[in-house]
C-alpha cells in the first residue's frame, strides 16, 4: 500500500508540482515577463506576457525539417534529453523547507545536470551539419568554461560556509543548506557571501544564455547558431529548455542566499494545526518563490538585455575568468576563515 | 483541443525573415524601423528571426536581381510550412524603375505564389503593419487547411509545390498575383512617389 502511495506521490512530483506542469507554467511565465520587461524598457510596449506560450504552440504546430547532412536520431532526440535533464534538476532544488527529493542528491549533482542541457544543445547542433551551428557550438563550449569555473566556486563558498556551522568541514546537501538557513536566517544577509551573491547574480545570465552572454545564440552573425537548422516542435522543446532554465537558475539563487524566507513563513503559521500549516506553508512559498524569481529575472536577464550589447567570445571568458571567478573566491577565502 | 490552440498561436506569433533581393536598402529600412520602439510590431509578436528554418512570414524586398533569384527561391524552400510570403515595396511586385533592365529577374509572382503585396517607395510603417497583419491571418487560414489535409491522411501528395522551378509563361502586368493584394493605405503613397 505505502509502496503505491509513494509511487504516487512521486509520479505527481515529476509529472506536476516540482516537475513538467510547473516548470513549464512558470519557466514561460518567467520568459514572457523578462520579453515584456525588455520591451518596457525601450519604451516599447512589447509582446503579451502569454507570448512565449503562443510562440511554443506556434512551433509545434510547424513542419518539422530534418538535413539531409543530419543524424536523425540525435537531432531529434537532443532537446528531449535535454528539456528531462533541466526538469530532473528543477526537481532537486529545494523550495525553501520543501525539497521533493530529500537527501538523493546534492549540489555536485545539480552542477552535473546543469551541463546535460547544454551538452545536449552541442549535440543537437554537431548533429545538424551546419557550419553556423558549428560555430556556434564551439562558442556554447567556451560559454561553459567560462561560467562553469565561478559557479563552482560559490557553491564551494556556500558549502564551507554552512559546513563550518554544522561542524562538518563541507555541506554540499542541498536540503541541509535549506534547513540551516531556515533556522539561523538567508545567507545573503552575511557580509561574506556578498561577494559570491553578486557572482551568482552575473552567472545567471551567462548560464541561461541571456543578452551579453549570448555569443553562442548571435542571431545577426551565425544565424542563431546552434539553433540555425532546428524547426517545428524540437525547436519548441528547445525554447521550452531555456525557460526552464530561467526558473532553474533563479531558484537556485533562492535556495542558496535566500533560504531564511522559509524559516520565517513556518514561524508565522505556528500557531495553526500541522496538517494546514504544513499544506499553507508549501503554496506561500511557492508564491514567495515565483515572486523572487521574477524579481531575479528582471534584474539579472531584462535589465542587463536592455543596457549592455553582446559581448565577443573572448572578451565573456575573460570577464568570467577574472571579474566573475574573483568575487566568488573572495567568498570562498572569506568562509575558509571562517568569516 | 491542442489544433485550435495551434492555429490560434499562429496568428499570434510570427517569425519574420527577411530577404534582399537586390533592394536598395530602403525598404529594408523601413521594415527594421517598424520593430523600434515607436511602431513597435513585437506588441504583436513579431520578431525578425536569422534563419530561414524558424520563419513564419517571408518578406522580400527589392527587384529579384537574376544573380539572386536561385538563392531567394532556395532560401523561401526552407522554410518550414505553413508559411506566408511577403512582398515588400513596388520592386519584387512590379519591378518599379528597374523593370525591364537587363539584370533584374523578377517580378517575384512569376516564380513563388505570393500571399501578400505591401506596396510603396518605401511603404509607409502603417502599410507594412497592415500587410503584417494580413499575414498573420493567412498564416491562420493556411494552418486552419492543414488540419484538413492532416484528419483526411488519405492523400500521399502533399500540397502543391509553392516554389515553381520555371516561370510562368504569360507576361505578369502590373502586379496582379493570385492573392488578394493590400493596397488600402499604400496605393495612393505609391502613386504620389513614383
Amino acid at each position: 500500500m505505502t509502496i503505491v502511495l509513494d509511487s504516487l506521490r512521486y509520479l505527481a512530483y515529476i509529472l506536476i508540482f516540482p516537475g513538467f506542469l510547473f516548470c513549464f507554467l512558470t519557466g514561460m511565465l518567467l520568459c514572457g515577463i523578462d520579453r515584456k520587461l525588455v520591451a518596457r524598457m525601450q519604451k516599447r510596449i512589447g509582446p503579451p506576457v502569454l507570448q512565449p506560450f503562443y510562440d511554443f504552440f506556434k512551433l509545434l504546430g510547424k513542419e518539422t525539417i530534418v538535413p539531409a547532412a543530419a543524424n536523425r536520431v540525435v537531432f531529434l532526440a537532443a532537446p528531449l534529453v535535454g528539456l528531462a535533464a533541466q526538469v530532473v534538476l528543477q526537481l532537486f532544488i529545494p523550495v525553501f523547507s520543501f525539497s521533493a527529493f530529500r537527501g538523493v542528491a546534492d549540489v555536485i549533482v545539480v552542477l552535473y545536470l546543469l551541463l546535460i542541457p547544454a551538452l545536449s544543445v552541442i549535440l543537437g547542433a554537431a548533429s545538424s551539419g551546419s557550419p553556423y551551428a558549428g560555430v556556434g557550438l564551439s562558442r556554447e563550449m567556451v560559454t561553459i568554461l567560462a561560467v562553469e569555473l565561478p559557479l563552482v566556486l560559490v557553491l564551494l563558498a556556500v558549502a564551507k560556509t554552512v559546513g563550518n556551522a554544522m561542524g562538518t568541514g563541507l555541506c554540499f546537501s542541498l536540503s541541509q543548506i535549506a534547513e540551516y538557513q531556515a533556522a539561523n536566517g538567508s545567507l545573503i544577509t552575511r557580509l561574506s557571501m556578498l561577494p559570491a551573491v553578486a557572482a551568482m547574480l552575473l552567472i545567471i545570465p551567462g548560464e541561461t544564455g541571456n543578452h551579453p552572454f549570448d555569443a553562442a545564440e548571435a542571431e545577426t552573425e551565425i544565424c542563431e547558431g546552434m539553433l540555425a537548422e532546428y524547426s517545428g516542435a524540437p525547436l519548441a522543446v528547445y525554447k521550452l529548455s531555456h525557460a526552464v532554465k530561467l526558473l532553474t537558475m533563479t531558484s537556485l539563487f533562492v535556495a542558496l542566499f535566500l533560504g531564511g524566507i522559509g524559516g520565517a513563513v513556518e514561524h508565522l503559521l505556528v500557531g495553526l494545526a500541522p496538517a494546514i500549516a504544513g499544506g499553507l506553508a508549501i503554496v506561500i512559498e511557492i508564491i514567495i518563490l515565483f515572486l523572487l524569481c521574477i524579481v531575479l529575472v528582471a534584474l539579472c536577464c531584462s535589465l542587463v538585455h536592455a543596457v549592455t550589447a553582446r559581448l565577443r567570445i573572448e572578451q565573456l571568458f575573460k570577464y568570467y575568468w577574472t571579474v566573475v571567478a574573483g568575487l566568488a573566491l573572495i567568498s570562498v577565502v572569506l568562509a575558509w576563515y571562517g568569516l | 483541443m491542442f489544433k485550435n490552440l495551434i492555429t490560434e498561436s499562429m496568428s499570434k506569433s510570427p517569425w519574420l525573415f527577411h530577404i534582399n533581393a537586390g533592394s536598395c536598402n530602403g525598404c529594408d529600412i523601413e521594415l527594421v524601423a517598424v520593430l523600434t520602439p515607436r511602431y513597435d510590431a513585437e506588441r504583436l509578436g513579431f520578431k525578425l528571426t536569422g534563419t530561414p528554418r524558424h520563419a513564419d512570414v517571408v518578406v522580400v524586398t527589392g527587384p529579384v536581381t537574376k544573380q539572386v533569384l536561385p538563392r531567394v527561391l532556395r532560401a523561401i524552400s526552407q522554410v518550414p510550412e505553413p508559411r506566408v510570403i511577403v512582398t515588400m515595396g513596388s520592386c519584387p511586385q512590379s519591378g518599379n524603375v528597374f523593370r525591364g533592365s537587363y539584370s533584374v529577374a523578377g517580378p517575384l509572382s512569376k516564380y513563388v505564389d505570393v500571399d501578400v503585396d505591401i506596396a510603396g517607395c518605401a511603404p509607409k510603417p502603417e502599410a507594412i503593419i497592415d500587410g503584417l497583419a494580413l499575414a498573420m491571418k493567412i498564416l491562420s487560414e493556411k494552418r486552419a487547411a492543414m488540419n484538413g489535409k492532416v484528419e483526411a491522411k488519405a492523400a500521399p501528395a502533399e500540397e502543391p509545390k509553392e516554389v515553381q522551378a520555371e516561370p510562368a509563361a504569360e507576361a505578369v502586368e502590373e502586379a496582379a498575383p493570385a492573392d488578394p493584394p493590400v493596397e488600402e493605405v499604400a496605393a495612393a503613397q505609391e502613386g504620389g512617389e513614383q
